[in-house]
C-alpha cells in the first residue's frame, strides 16, 4: 500500500472505471464515521474511508491487489453509520470479485470450486453423506423421547426442504441433531436432499455472482424436483 | 428460520422447559446478515424475533451493550474464517469478547454458523474457555419437553 501513498498518476483518476457499479462512493464526505465504527480499522493499516477514496479515485489495480477487502468482515457497521448511505460492504464484495480466482486467499475459492464441481464444499460422495446422516439419525433414535426417529432423505412432497452446512457432516455432526429433534417434536414433514445439499454459498464471500446463482439454482431445482414449497436454509 | 421456530412455539407444536438454564446467565449476539444487512437488503432486520424465542426458553438472559443495529461484529463474517488471515480475525474478536465479559454472560446464543465458529474458535485467546456458545435452534432443542 505504501507506493500509492507516494504518487497518484493523474491519468488514473478515472471514476469511469468503476461506473458500472451501482455504488455511491463518489458521495463520500470523508467524515470518517466508517473508520471509527469498523472492527478491522487499523489492522494492516485498514481504513474503510481510505478504501472508499481509493475506489473513488479509480485506483482499481491497487484495491484489487490489497489485502484490505479480504480482512474486512463485511459486517455493515460502516454502512449503518454512513451519513451518505454508501454501500461499503457491497463495494468490498465487488472488489473481491475482481481479483483473479487463483489469488483468492485461503480455501474460499477452492471450497467454492469443489462445490460447483461436486455439489458440496467437501467433495463428499453421496454414499458417505447418506451414511453420516443415517448414523446420526440412529444416535437420536437411541435417546429417550426420540424413539423411531429416522432422517427422511429425498422425500417427495414434504412440507420443508432443509440444506446442510458442510461442517455438520464433517467435524460437527452432533450439531445436525438440534433441528432434527425440533422437527421430531413438532411432527414436521421435512426432508434433506441427497444431492446438492450444501447450504453455504461462498460466492457471497468471493464476490462471485455466477457461482452464487448456480448454487442457489440447485436448491430451487431440488425443491421443484421433490415438489416442496418451503425451504429452511439456515446457513 | 425464526418464523418457523416461532410458529412451532405459538401453535403449541413444541413445548419448552423454561427452567433448564435457570443457573446460567445467557446473552444474544445479532449476526450482521440477519440484522443490519437483512434490514438494508430486505427491509426487515431480525432483532425482536430471536429475543422473543429466548424469552420462551429462559427467564435469565441479558442483552449485550450495544445491541441490535449497533451490535459489534463477531469478527468471523465475510468468509474471514477461511481466508487464512487468522491473526487479524482473532484481533477483531477482542471487542466482542470484551462486550460479552462486560455482560457477565456464561452462555452466548447465536443463530449463525460463522459467528458460532468464530466465537468458539477465539474464546481460548481471551481466557473465556468456559463460555458456552449455542445456536439459537440448539437452545430450543435443549429446552424441548419430550
Amino acid at each position: 500500500m505504501e507506493e500509492i501513498q507516494q504518487t497518484i498518476e493523474m491519468d488514473r483518476l478515472n471514476h469511469g472505471r468503476f461506473e458500472s457499479w451501482p455504488f455511491s462512493q463518489d458521495f463520500c464526505v470523508t467524515c470518517g464515521l466508517c473508520s471509527s465504527s469498523c472492527p478491522a480499522s487499523g489492522i494492516d493499516g485498514f481504513d474503510p474511508r481510505k478504501l472508499v477514496r481509493m475506489v473513488s479515485l479509480g485506483l482499481e489495480d491497487e484495491v484489487i491487489e490489497a489485502r484490505w477487502p479480504w480482512i474486512c468482515t463485511m459486517c455493515a457497521k460502516c454502512e449503518h453509520v454512513c451519513p451518505m448511505e454508501i454501500n461499503i460492504p457491497g463495494m468490498v464484495r465487488s472488489i473481491r470479485g475482481l481479483r483473479e480466482r487463483e489469488k483468492v486467499p485461503g480455501i474460499l475459492h477452492k471450497g467454492l470450486d469443489a462445490a460447483l464441481k461436486t455439489g458440496n464444499n467437501l467433495s463428499l460422495p453421496k454414499e458417505d453423506f447418506i451414511f453420516i446422516l443415517e448414523d446420526v439419525g440412529e444416535e437420536i433414535a437411541d435417546e429417550p423421547g426420540f424413539e423411531g426417529f429416522k432422517v427422511p432423505i429425498d422425500k417427495e412432497g414434504a412440507n420443508i426442504l432443509t440444506t446442510i452446512h458442510n461442517k455438520l457432516v464433517n467435524t460437527h455432526t452432533d450439531d445436525l441433531k438440534h433441528w432434527w429433534k425440533i422437527f421430531y417434536a413438532a411432527k414436521e414433514d421435512w426432508t434433506v436432499p441427497s444431492d446438492n445439499w450444501e447450504g453455504t454459498n461462498w460466492g457471497l464471500f468471493t464476490g462471485d455472482d455466477a457461482a452464487m446463482k448456480t448454487m442457489t439454482g440447485r436448491i430451487v431445482d431440488n425443491m421443484e424436483k421433490l415438489k416442496i414449497r418451503n425451504l429452511l436454509w439456515p446457513e | 428460520m425464526f418464523e418457523l421456530l416461532i410458529q412451532y412455539i405459538r401453535e403449541g407444536r413444541i413445548k419448552l422447559d423454561k427452567s433448564k438454564f435457570d443457573n446460567v446467565l445467557a446473552t444474544y449476539h445479532d449476526p450482521c446478515n440477519y440484522a443490519r444487512k437483512a434490514e438494508k437488503l430486505f427491509g426487515h432486520g431480525y432483532f425482536d424475533e430471536p429475543r422473543w424465542i429466548l424469552d420462551q426458553c429462559m427467564e435469565n438472559w441479558v442483552d449485550l451493550y450495544p445491541a441490535k443495529r449497533e451490535q459489534f461484529c463477531c469478527g468471523g463474517g465475510g468468509g474471514t474464517m477461511t481466508t487464512g488471515y487468522n491473526a487479524e480475525r482473532i484481533l477483531y474478536g477482542k471487542k466482542k469478547m470484551d462486550q460479552i465479559k462486560a455482560a457477565g454472560a456464561k452462555m452466548l446464543v447465536v443463530p449463525c454458523h460463522s459467528c458460532h465458529g468464530q466465537i468458539n474458535n477465539i474464546k481460548k485467546e481471551y481466557e473465556m474457555e468456559d463460555l458456552e456458545v449455542k445456536y439459537l435452534w440448539e437452545l430450543v432443542a435443549d429446552c424441548l419437553k419430550v
